[in-house]
């Protein structure tokens, strides 16, 4: 009942789990700048750059948060 | 016979239920979240029935779980993080029986829709977030500004840190949906090439499925595992405001 203790399962589950920190902040940010856009401002295609670009960021934040946490082995 | 890979994932409704305009009828999903709650509450119960001191092979099994579980617990979130337990073991157990059930072929897996996985990780998140400000009141607002920003970087970092806590939940939700998802369809397609293969090359299509089953097995349980370890990172992070990253510097 720990498969997280095999190195190729552990590293698989990390390598998962980075990839998608980067593309879920990149959905979000470009989602948020998208609705800011249509719904609040008329900023087209402003808000939504400007969303993509602060997603990238974020993302690369909680990939580095998540690669902090990586346990020593 | 050609058929989509994807045919798999499609529901339709064996008993249309319609509640003042919502669509609640009972589908495959429906039917097979029933199966894994029976099967998951029926395997615990059996392998708790026992308490021995000396535990059979279900009841260590078992044992094996809560305990595994239990230090997930203590290493992320620490003692306070145990009246959480029924919470992360419950989800625990419900991911990795229906990632495990979904691998029978001609199952469903219910953690390939996207709305099963997304209501659980915003379930999640809005914990954490009631459990912050309850802690924390208007202070838990100070993980938008991490420790040792400079002030003149406090507009770019609000924004920033805004978008990477919403997007928490977001990826907690695509990762396992698209984790199951993905390996659904490529053992579809695999699949699909050994029978138009014949037995001339299909073998090697074949020899690929077993293997790609026998990775999905290992997968079943590393999202099981990452799922349940995120929602008590984040339930320790509503916790201690920035515990974690001032120990890592």
């Amino acid at each position: 009942m720990a498969p997280s203790q095999d190195p190729l399962y552990a590293g698989l589950g990390q390598a998962v789990r980075m990839a998608t920190d980067l593309l879920a902040a990149l959905i979000v940010g470009g989602g948020l700048g998208w609705a800011c856009d249509t719904y609040l401002l008329d900023s087209t295609p402003w808000g939504m750059i400007g969303g993509l670009v602060l997603g990238l960021v974020a993302g690369m934040r909680n990939a580095y948060r998540s690669a902090q946490r990586w346990p020593k082995t | 016979m050609e058929e989509s890979p994807l045919h798999q994932f499609e529901l339709e409704n064996w008993v249309p239920i319609s509640l003042g305009g919502l669509d609640v009828s009972i589908n495959k999903a429906v039917v097979f979240m029933w199966i894994v709650i029976a099967v998951a509450a029926v395997l615990m119960v059996m392998a708790g029935s026992a308490r021995k001191l000396v535990p059979g092979k279900m009841q260590s099994l078992a044992e094996m779980m809560v305990d595994f579980i239990r230090s997930m617990i203590l290493d992320t979130m620490g003692k306070e993080g145990m009246r959480f337990f029924p919470l992360i073991a419950t989800l625990f157990l419900f991911i990795l029986f229906s990632n495990l059930i979904g691998l029978i072929p001609g199952s469903y897996t219910v953690t390939s829709q996207i709305i099963v996985t997304a209501v659980f990780s915003f379930v999640v998140y809005g914990i954490s977030l009631v459990l912050g400000f309850m802690l924390h009141g208007v202070k838990f607002l100070g993980i938008l500004v991490p420790p040792g920003t400079p002030g003149w970087l406090v507009p770019l970092m609000i924004p920033i840190e805004i978008i990477s806590q919403v997007a928490r939940p977001v990826s907690l939700a695509v990762r396992l949906f698209a984790n199951m998802t993905a390996g659904h369809v490529m053992l579809a397609v695999l699949f699909s090439l050994t029978i138009g293969g014949g037995l001339l090359i299909g073998w090697l299509p074949f020899a690929f499925t077993v293997a790609i089953y026998g990775l999905e097995f290992g997968i079943a349980f590393i999202q099981a595992y990452i799922f349940s370890i995120l929602t008590c990172v984040y339930l320790g992070d509503a916790f201690h405001l920035h515990g974690h990253e001032e120990h890592a510097h």
